[in-house]
Order: C-alpha cells, then structure tokens, then sequence
C-alpha cells in the first residue's frame, strides 16, 4: 500500500515540476561536463519487445555499458508476452525492472493510470540527468503529444514512429498513366482501374479484427471521423458509417480472396508476391519490399501520403518508447539508459536501417543521405506523414478491447453487413467499454 | 498428498475465489468482491460467451467424430499384415510428435486462399477453391482438419491396442455360425472395442473442448468472431483485457463443461448398452 500511494504522489510532484519547467531550453553553459558515469557500477535490468528498432538497438547496447559504466541485462520478447510479464511483475510489485520498451499506442493510459511509467519531465528539464545534445524539441510534435499524459507528465522517450502510408506499383500506374490518390474519392476509381483478377487485386487492407483497428482510420481520419466526442463514443457517427462503408467495400469488391482474414503478414505477402496494386499499412513493412530474398516487387513500388478527405489530411501514426519503471529502485540510471537509447546517433542508426524514427534531425543527416537504404519518394511520404500524423487508436486504458469491437464490426462489414448495422453494435459495446474502464 | 493439494487444489480454488471478485489486473483498485455477478453475466448478459460455449462444442463434435471414424478405420487397415505395414505405421503417428505451434504456422501458408498449397491440391481433384479459415463459414471446419490431421493417430493407436488384446474364440465361433466379415465387425469388434474407444474419444474430447494454440495462432479467434471459443475468448479478457474476475469466472464454466463432457463418457463407458 505503501508503495502505491508513494506513486500516487509522485504523480502530482512530478506534475507540477512539468508545469514548472515550461519549454525545455539548454544554453551552452549548462552543456558542459555533462556526467555519463554517474551511476557506474550500477546494474540496470530492461524488458524490451522483439521490433526492429530493437533489433538495431541491442546490438550497441556494449557502448552504453562503457559510457556509463553500468552493467545492463536485458530480456527481449514478444510483445504480447511481454506485455503479459509486465503485469505480472508490476502487480507483484517486484521492481525488477528498471526500463521498458512501451507500446505507447496500446499502452499509454493502462499504464499511466495502473502508475508504471515513471514520469520523466523532471528529468527532462534537470541538466545534470539530460545531456545538452539529447534535445527534446527535436523530436516531432505528433512523437512529443504521444508519449505525453493528459496531465502534462512524460511517460516516455519516443523511440519508434510508425506512420500509414500509400504503397502502390508503380509498373502497373506508370504505362495507364494513373498517379497514387490525392483525395478520397480518388481512391476507389483509381482502385477499379487497376483491378484485374485473378492476376492483379486492386487494392489490399487488413482484415483480422484487432489489427484491422491500427489501419481502418487511414479513411476514417480524413472521412471526418473520431472515437470519442465529448468523452463519450463516437462509433456511429455518420462519417464512422461512411468510413466503414468504404473501407470494407473496397476490400469485398477489390481485395483478395479471404482478405477478411489478413493480418499485416498476409497483405504483404500478397503485396510482395505482385498480387495487388495499392496497399495502405505502416511505413516500416516497406524494408521488405526492396528485400531482394522476399520480394518480386523490388523497385517497382512507390510510396506516397495517404489520401485527403472532406475531414481534413492525416496520417494515424504509432509511437513505441523506453519508459522508466515506477517501481525501479534506479530511476535515474535507467533514465539515463532510455536517453541515449533514443540520442541522435542511436536515431540515425535506426533511420539508415530503414527503422522510421520521429526525430526530426535525423532527416538532414549525412550518414543518411549519403547511404539512403530506402527509395527517395519512401523517406519524403514518411517525413510529410509525420508531419501531419495524429495518434491513430483512441487513447483510453482499454486500447486492445476497442480494437477488437471495431475489429469484428470491419470484418461483419467486408463479409456484408450493412456499416450502420455492425455499427451500432459497435457503438454500444464501445460506450459499455468506457464506462467501465474511463471513469 | 501436500503436493496434490499446492499443485492442483490450490489453483482451482484460487480461480473460483478469483471469479467472485471484479478485478482489472493494471489498476490501482483492489480486487472488490461481487459474489456471483460475473457468473449472472456469463449465463444471462453475454452473447458473446453463449455463443463462444455452442462453438467450443460443435467444434468437438465435428472434430472428435471424424477422428474417431477415421481413426477406427486407419486401425483395422493396420491390423491387418501387409509389406511396409511398419513403416505406415510409424510415418501416420508422425503428427502427433509435431508441435501444435508449428503445425499452425504451417497450415496458415497452406490454407492461404491464392497463395498457399491447400487450394491447389483442391484444384487437381477438380473443385473450386474454399476460403478455408479465411471465411467465417468455413473457418470451424479448417481449423477442426488440423486438430483432425494431428490427432486422428492418437485414436488409432489406442483402437490398435484395444484390436490387439481382442480374443480369438469369437471369431471362430461366429465363423462356425456363418457371419460375414461385416457381422463380426459390428457384432464382435466394435462392442469388444468399446472400452479403449471410449477413453480414446475422452482423451480427445477433454483436448478438444480446451483447443487453444492452432486457434490462436491460426485465426486468433476470427473472422469476426466466428472461432472464438471459451478458451480463446478467456484468453482475450484475462491476457488483453486484463479482466481477470470474469476471465476467472469463464475459466471455472469451462472446467465444469470439460467435466461434464468427461463425467457423461464414462458413464457410457460403464453402462451396458450403447
């Protein structure tokens, strides 16, 4: 109990030095003699999650080790199951764990209010525990607002930014002359166009429930549509139906057969396989596109913004980050720990490796430019989606439950079931949801 | 008897003291007591659940049923002595060494409706392509063939041991009388049988009722929900949900279905007509 309310009132503490703090600004003086070994000799434990920006992250964790004189274990696995470790460990209230690799998408509000991420402003804006080259304000706004609570407090350094983009074939639109979708209702005839079964399917979208959730509001965004107004469920809106409506007729009309089905894996297998023109998903699945030993499309896709629509321009974007444990005994080393994870140098390590970071020095980087793993027209769809990026799963604590109310309601709707019907439904259990979990 | 009791008994109790109570396992507040509300909710308020309990059964009737006559079958044919019997034998025990893991990630590229070897294989014999778990009609039936694929051995090995220990006089007697070899096959064999059917249907309807890793990593419980069982549908509200209380309660209603279905066999196994 004791341990609880400690959290508690660490929260508002923290709060308030957040306020108190402002912008974070570093003058030269400060910058000097910033300290690395601090805390050397100590020992650090993380739990990270099998991702690509792991994978790349891993591999120099010896250079923290000799910076910062510390010794770090670590534990990588996958995400579900270590989401499963996390609540067994911070229920049992172990501390084991000093930092933690955080799907912030899924995780944000769950784990702020259960008090797990240990809030970093205070840190942030302590210049003997941030380096003066770390630079806050370089991370991009949309990265900055998701690894931000509701109350102003830090949970997180964001590390990985995953945003939704266009992938189409650009052998199949060049000789018809097409160019990718500008606007909504470019989509669906330009999708006719190209559909040309069995050899060539129009276009492709997930389908499986849940991880059609993370995809579904690159039409919903620019149809005009929200989750929530007022804090109250917003699933049967009438640009929710129309949403709905065009986002499970284009798969019924134009996917692939057993598309319903299709989760990440099977759209891009299809896509690489040159089964389908248009593919709309995350940024980062692309590195496997131009992966000579798993794609027949190598070269010949292009990569673009995601259309508009009478609601405006967006791109849902994901942001995962190194969060400090609350009930850690080593706040301050392991925040020391998340900042160089996330430093410029690790960034650009991750960008060269085709890991999308939202950082946005990283972009003017020589390192990049010079080797460029990507395609030109793949790193400027990235940079303009995360400029108009906004968090794409609604930010409540039952994340993983929403996705799968939505998620059956899509495939009711590509198997077809009228989109205001499944809707309703919908709409319903979404509302119950929040009632029970946002109060 | 310590150890039944830290093991076994400790548990289940835990899980039905678990199931009284409302209880989100990321939140600050503490297990509340609720008496039998989650059980209200489960047997009144929750389609979901109602629907999940039909499928988890027809998915065992379907599965259980074709294994059972195709494991009969693959044990009469192996009873009998012929060249490479051994061989056979050995090669059709093979699924049931594999992993449920692996086997589902490799039925998942087969059963890909363009891309995978399951739709071709189709093709030859002259039908058109099924959607196979990528439809929500067929989805319970392909994934019922993979349980079916991989158990199936399991009931013709202990058919295999029941044919193995039958007695010879029988036969000869019903021979003497003139039964053909159909008479003595539904007359003698399947009674004789009955025994080691009976707790090889058992075994796999206990397995059957709590399928959980070829679902989940095949469909996941989709499309829709059209493959959650209770067990998936468990899975989901402890592990996503994190709403143990009631994940708890669903866990104690699958328990007393898997006994009931357990308790019902046996007594067939004991009574004398069939």
């Amino acid at each position: 109990m004791a341990a609880r309310r400690f959290t508690r009132r660490h929260f508002l503490k923290s709060v308030a030095a957040g306020v108190a703090a402002g912008p974070f600004v570093w003058t030269p003086a400060r910058a000097q003699g910033f300290n690395w070994k601090r805390f050397s000799g100590k020992e650090l434990f993380l739990l990270l999650t099998k991702h690509p920006f792991i994978d790349v992250l891993e591999k120099n964790i010896p250079e923290f080790e000799s910076l910062s004189g510390m010794k770090v274990k670590w534990e990588t696995l996958p995400e579900i199951q270590a989401r499963q470790k996390m609540t067994v460990e911070m229920t049992a209230n172990s501390g084991g764990i000093d930092a933690f690799f955080t799907s912030l998408h899924v995780e944000k509000k769950r784990f702020w209010k259960a008090g797990w991420y240990h809030p970093l402003n205070k840190f942030l804006a302590d210049p003997t525990l941030t380096s003066p080259d770390f630079d806050w304000n370089d991370f991009t706004p949309g990265a900055r607002a998701g690894v931000t609570q509701p109350d102003g407090s830090v949970s997180a350094l964001a590390a990985f930014v995953d945003a939704n983009v266009v992938f189409y074939r650009k052998d199949l639109f060049g000789p018809k002359g097409l160019t990718p979708p500008k606007t909504l209702a470019d989509l669906e005839p330009l999708v006719k166009k190209l559909h040309a079964p069995p050899g060539t399917y129009g276009i492709v979208l997930r389908g499986l429930k849940n991880a059609n959730a993370t995809q579904y509001p690159s039409i919903l965004f620019p149809m005009g549509g929200t989750y929530l107004k007022d804090g109250k469920a917003a699933l049967d809106s009438k640009e929710q139906v129309a949403a709905l409506e065009m986002y499970t007729r284009l798969l019924r009309q134009y996917g692939p057969p057993g598309v319903v089905n299709f989760n990440w894996y099977e759209c891009s297998a299809a896509f690489m396989q040159g089964q389908v023109a248009i593919y709309m998903d995350g940024v980062n699945f692309a590195s496997q596109f131009e992966d000579a030993a798993k794609s027949k499309v190598i070269g010949k896709v292009g990569y673009a913004v995601l259309p508009s629509g009478p609601g405006g321009h967006f791109s849902p974007i994901y942001i995962t980050g190194m969060a400090v444990n609350a009930q850690s005994r080593n706040h301050e080393a392991a925040y020391l720990f998340a900042q160089w994870a996330t430093n410029k140098t690790n960034m650009v390590r991750e960008l060269m490796a085709g890991v999308g970071v939202g950082r946005a020095s990283t972009w003017d980087s020589p390192d990049v430019k010079a080797k460029p793993k990507m395609p030109a027209d793949w790193y400027q769809a990235y940079q303009a989606s995360l400029k108009i990026g906004r968090q794409g799963l609604p930010e409540i604590v039952g994340v993983t439950e929403y996705r799968d109310i939505i998620g059956v309601a899509i495939q009711k709707g590509i198997e077809g079931a009228p989109a205001a019907q499944v809707l309703a439904q919908a709409q319903k259990d979404f509302q119950d949801l929040l009632n029970r979990t946002e109060s | 008897m310590l150890l039944v009791a830290v093991i076994i008994v400790y548990p289940i109790a835990y899980t039905g003291w678990m199931s009284l109570q409302e209880w989100f396992a990321s939140s600050l507040t503490r297990p509340r007591f609720i008496g039998l509300a989650n059980y209200g909710k489960i047997l009144l308020g929750d389609a979901r659940f109602r629907e999940a309990v039909a499928r988890t059964i027809w998915f065992t009737v379907v599965a259980v049923a074709a294994e059972t006559l195709l494991g009969v079958a693959m044990a009469l044919l192996f009873n009998r002595e012929f060249w490479g019997r051994g061989l056979l034998r050995t090669l059709a025990i093979l699924p049931m060494v594999a992993t449920p893991t692996a086997i589902a990630l490799v039925f998942v590229m087969m059963y890909h409706p363009t891309l995978g070897v399951a739709n071709y294989l189709v093709s030859v014999v002259g039908l058109s392509p099924f959607r196979w778990t990528y439809s929500s009609q067929t989805a319970l039936y392909a994934l019922a063939l993979v349980d079916v694929w991989q158990w199936t051995p399991l009931i013709m090995l202990i058919t295999l041991a029941g044919l193995a220990s039958l007695p010879r006089e029988p036969y000869e007697a019903a021979h003497l009388d003139g039964a053909s070899p159909r008479q003595a096959f539904w007359h003698i064999t399947l009674p004789l049988l009955r025994p080691a059917l009976v707790v090889a249907i058992l075994f796999r309807a206990i397995d059957a009722l709590k399928t959980f890793d070829i679902i989940f990593v095949m469909t996941q419980g989709g499309p829709a929900n059209a493959t959650e069982t209770i067990n998936l549908l468990l899975f989901n509200q402890a592990f996503s949900y994190f709403n143990m209380g009631y994940a708890s309660s669903m866990a104690v209603a699958l328990f007393a279905l898997v006994m009931g279905a357990s308790l019902i066999l046996i007594k067939v196994r004991r009574s004398t007509t069939w």
